[in-house]
């Protein structure tokens, strides 16, 4: 054995390249940004200091508020309905059906679809002369029939819909992942004492599959919060602010118009939002493991 | 555990079977679509529940004509096999250091790694591009590399570091002894034992790389370094009047090699899908 300092040194040795490469394409910016979101600052003029108002006037900016609104909407939308469907759908994904081969491919497969493509599919079926109003029409419900995405009312609940397309079948993995790792011992002992299919999904199913149930509510959140590509491609935020998401205003305030400072203080406010979800999301998994 | 769940012999059973078949081809109609709309005659295009009864190429010879469509594919491909190869690298080694020391120094550089998983590239876009502008790295296909590498290393330094400990150290001893030189040791014996870790780091991120259009949107501007996900917009946008057919043709060939993809590792990234729900 050589010395341990030596080993050290090796150790640091190879950790370096990574290092080196995280500071200065993460760590560098960042620090960077945390000045710059103080300044005002745009493509004409150098920065100028000017405190906290860029960080008030997030707060006043319709666009970035109807960006929050939209995405609280989301997230309580994937708390409540996604992420109870997504259970059900692993669920039934366990059972030893015929064609499970068949319908695990179906639901997982539009994962691996960018968005940029399931936005040029998805407009193409909801265009006024697309495929659900042609069927619409064809049924009988002429009335239901409109511009799906250039409707202020309609255009994002369909986006969230849209979404669903993606999201269910990757959070139904996330499940099915968790269902698989409860020990089969467990429900057969239940059953030799009396307990019921809902009794067995109380006390042994539920709890066991909590681990599961908070990675999915955190990619849940996260992934709203981050929603870029289907309100960028299909509506670019329209009509009006309707559609729009944090990530979204936080493109256009700094590439549209030009406000770097600005857009800089609103990546801000989106990080620190994003690392309380984090910690909440660590603090709960780490009081699970030492209940178990 | 599955011997438990109901077995689909009964009548409630078979009906479950039955919705679930119907809800399953709902999932699959945008992925036909995509697929059948690249080969439907223009004349056909707009009457959208006619399914095209025979190949017609007209829309991949036009979307070939009007975009370097082998440009795009190389350039991914470039991209993402390039930020693979450099994350594979340098997290490789940087885990398997963190997971063999003892040493608090180790612990601490990857919980500052880790910390940087919070920081969305929205936070740091203006300042990369100025640093982009700083290192003549800006509108080159490198930087796309640099920056995938550099929002991968965290969870990628965690996952090696995870896997280095399942790996026995009397290896690298008698390698020690036999005067196999560290680095040798560490590149002819520890990374090929880690080679479950490298195939989990390639399935969580060739997706992401290869869909991704936030990054070169922002930082590739030059239309023969362009990437598939821009061109694709970057033809939709340039495409005014509404000839869809190309846009579909485009969008299925870059849909392809990914499904491609899935068909043969399925197994795997399905259990990436899993592992990288982590990383949020």
């Amino acid at each position: 054995m050589k010395s341990s300092a030596k080993n050290y040194g090796f150790g640091l040795l190879l950790v370096l390249p990574a290092m080196a490469v995280f500071t200065l394409f993460i760590y560098y910016p960042f620090i960077q940004s945390l000045y710059y979101s103080f300044t005002e600052w745009d493509s004409i003029r150098d920065p100028k200091f000017i405190g906290f108002d860029n960080y008030i006037y997030f707060f006043q900016d319709s666009k970035m508020m109807q960006g929050a609104k939209n995405t609280i909407w989301m997230t309580l939308f994937g708390l409540l309905i996604q992420n109870p469907l997504a259970l059900l759908l692993a669920v039934l994904l366990n059972r030893s059906f015929r064609t499970k081969a068949f319908l695990r491919t179906a639901f997982y497969l539009p994962v691996i679809v960018s968005l940029v493509v399931a936005s040029v599919v998805w407009n193409s079926i909801l265009q006024f002369d697309g495929v659900l109003n042609y069927i619409l029409t064809h049924i009988g419900q002429e009335q239901a029939a409109r511009d799906w995405l250039g409707n202020i009312r309609t255009v994002f609940p369909v986006i969230v819909l849209l979404t669903q397309w993606q999201a269910l079948g990757y959070c139904a993995v996330i499940y099915l992942a968790g269902l698989q790792s409860i020990p089969a011992d467990l429900y057969e002992a239940s059953t030799i004492d009396g307990a019921g299919p809902f009794m067995k999904f109380r006390y042994i199913t539920f709890p066991l599959l909590m681990p599961a149930v908070t990675v999915v509510v955190f990619i849940t959140i996260v992934g709203g919060l981050r929603l870029f590509d289907l309100p960028y491609v299909l509506t670019n935020g329209g009509p009006g602010t309707a559609s729009y998401t944090l990530t979204l205003a936080i493109y256009n305030a700094a590439f549209k118009e030009f406000t770097y400072g600005y857009a800089t203080a609103a990546g801000v406010v989106l990080m620190i939002i994003i690392m309380i979800v984090t910690f909440a999301q660590l603090r709960l998994t780490r009081s699970r493991e030492v209940e178990l | 555990m599955r011997r438990i769940a109901a077995r689909p012999d009964n009548r409630a059973g078979l009906l479950t079977e039955l919705a679930m078949i119907v809800v399953a081809l709902l999932f699959l109609y945008p992925v036909f679509y995509l697929f059948a709309a690249s080969f439907k005659k223009p004349e056909d295009f707009y009457n959208p529940l006619k399914l095209p009864d025979s190949f017609y190429w007209g829309h991949y010879a036009k979307a070939f004509d009007k975009v370097d469509v082998w440009a795009g594919f190389l350039n991914t491909a470039f991209i993402s096999c390039g930020a693979l190869a450099l994350t594979i690298g340098l997290t490789s080694m940087a885990g398997y250091a963190i997971g063999r020391r003892p040493q608090k120094t180790f612990q601490f550089i990857l919980y500052f790694l880790l910390s940087g998983m919070v920081i969305p590239i929205q936070t740091n876009m203006i300042p990369l591009f100025q640093l982009g502008v700083d290192v003549h790295l800006i509108d080159t296909r490198t930087f796309l590399v640099l920056l995938y590498t550099a929002g991968t290393i965290p969870f990628a330094t965690f996952l090696y570091a995870g896997f280095t400990k399942t790996i026995p150290r009397e290896l690298e001893e008698a390698a020690d002894i036999d005067g196999c030189g560290r680095f040798r040791t560490f590149w002819s014996i520890i990374f090929p034992l880690l080679l479950p870790a490298t195939g989990t780091v390639i399935i969580i991120n060739i997706l992401s790389y290869w869909n991704d259009l936030f990054t070169p949107l922002l930082y590739l501007k030059d239309p023969d370094k362009m990437t598939l996900m821009p061109q694709i917009l970057q033809f939709k946008a340039n495409n005014q009047s509404v000839d869809y057919g190309p846009i579909f043709a485009l969008s299925a060939m870059a849909t392809l090699p990914l499904i491609v993809l899935f068909v043969f590792t399925q197994k795997y990234m399905i259990k990436g899908m899993v592992v990288g729900s982590m990383k949020g």
